[in-house]
């Protein structure tokens, strides 16, 4: 059956305690095992941590210099971590088990608060997932490396910035300004499209029971791959808009 | 599956704070920690370099230095030689003369002795001679004889005369 999001009205609005919840835990996840990683920095003697941390450094480091120069594009090398880090981890977090909560009777309340039960008597809630199984979340980092995208083209390379609305000629501003219009929804929608396709197909073979088992073993190992793949090609594609918008190379 | 726009907010805000908490409290003693290992690898590489030029330079000069001492030495050696020979030379050379000196002065002492004794051989001599003949003389001639002789002068003169 549909599991609903656990949702709770505050004036009028609707909160995803599931997406706040995911969020905040992802997050904290990022942060402490980055913290963990540099907890004992050393020069010449790197933990396994701080080596597997500098590693992902280096990986960084090389998408920004596949996507633009990696000089200029030095400056990113924290938001392209912070990518990579937390659409990683928000990946891998929904895979291995969910947590679903009962309501009956017409309502469910927590913490104090009545959850959104969109008028139904029975309802379950799912309350762990992927962050990146959610539009909204995928769509908000994409509208975030976007915006930031632009103004970084507006701040440091404006003419050629500008400019490139009128390229080839000036008639192509209408498809010029779709396809800027369209690059945050395809970097959005195709992370949430992946990662939520994949939830929702771990929901179809548990319900097929202990004979889904080895096709659940088999497509949570896919899972990991899709979610590696899609952090790789989020991050990728966040340098590479960047990289066009804001880093004038001199042999265009 | 609806578009939240709450949860959008919410993710934006967090992300921001976490790309601000990482920044400040992972990535950049990381970056600084990298960077370090990189200029640590950089300095050793420098170091070994210079080294490798250092010991190259520094057999370099001994190898001049070997080469000088062994030209030196043989420099030496053949002033030894030299100076030698030269010596020996010197020797033979004032042997000689010396006995050329001697030689000649054997000679000329030897000359000067014949002549001392030629000479007091002639005056031994000429002595002698006087001495033999007034021997003689004393022996043979007496009054007699002499007024004898005298007379015969005397008459031979007077004759003749």
């Amino acid at each position: 059956m549909e599991h609903l999001a656990p949702i709770v009205l505050i004036g009028g609005e609707k909160l995803d305690l599931a997406a706040l919840f995911m969020i905040v835990l992802t997050s904290i996840v990022a942060f402490v095992l980055a913290r963990l990683a540099i907890r004992n920095l050393s020069v010449e003697n790197p933990g396994k941590l701080q080596n597997f941390m500098e590693w992902v450094v280096e990986f960084v480091s090389n998408i920004i210099g596949m996507a633009t120069d990696f000089k200029r594009g030095k400056v990113y090398l924290s938001l392209g971590l912070t990518l990579i880090m937390y659409i990683f981890i928000g990946n891998m977090l929904g895979l291995p088990f969910n947590i679903i909560t009962e309501a009956h009777h017409g309502h469910a309340t927590f913490l104090g608060m009545e959850l959104f039960m969109d008028g139904e008597e029975e309802a379950h809630f799912a309350w762990w997932k992927s962050p990146t199984a959610d539009a909204a979340v995928t769509m908000a980092l994409a509208l975030t490396v976007i915006v930031i995208s632009h103004i970084q083209g507006f701040r440091h390379n404006r003419k050629h910035y500008l400019k490139h609305y009128f390229q080839p000629w000036p008639f192509f501003f209408p498809i010029n300004l779709i396809e800027t219009i369209a690059k945050p929804l395809t970097l959005g929608l195709r992370l949430f499209g992946n990662i939520y396709a994949g939830e929702v197909m771990i929901g179809v073979i548990m319900g097929m029971g202990f004979v889904g088992i080895p096709a659940l073993l088999i497509w949570q190992g896919f899972s990991i791959f899709v979610g590696a793949i899609q952090a790789f090609v989020f991050t990728m594609l966040t340098m590479v808009y960047i990289g066009q918008a804001s880093i004038h190379e001199e042999d265009h | 599956m609806s578009f939240n726009w709450i949860s959008f907010v919410i993710q934006v805000v967090a992300f921001g704070i976490l790309y601000l908490l990482l920044s400040k409290f992972a990535f950049g003693p990381l970056f600084g920690i990298m960077e370090k290992r990189r200029q640590l690898v950089k300095d050793q590489i420098d170091g070994a370099e210079k080294s490798r030029t250092d010991a190259e330079r520094y057999l370099e000069e001994q190898k001049q230095a070997l080469q000088q001492a062994r030209k030196e030495a043989y420099d030496i050696i053949e002033l030894a030689k030299s100076t030698g020979s030269k010596q020996a030379d010197d020797i033979v050379e004032a042997a000689r003369s010396e006995a050329n000196r001697l030689k000649d002065e054997a000679v000329r002492e030897i000359e000067s002795e014949k002549n001392k004794a030629i000479a007091s051989v002639k005056a031994q001599v000429s002595g002698l001679s006087v001495l033999i003949a007034s021997k003689i003389i004393e022996k043979q001639v007496d009054e007699k004889a002499q007024s004898e002789l005298v007379d015969k002068y005397l008459q031979e003169v007077g004759t003749k005369s």
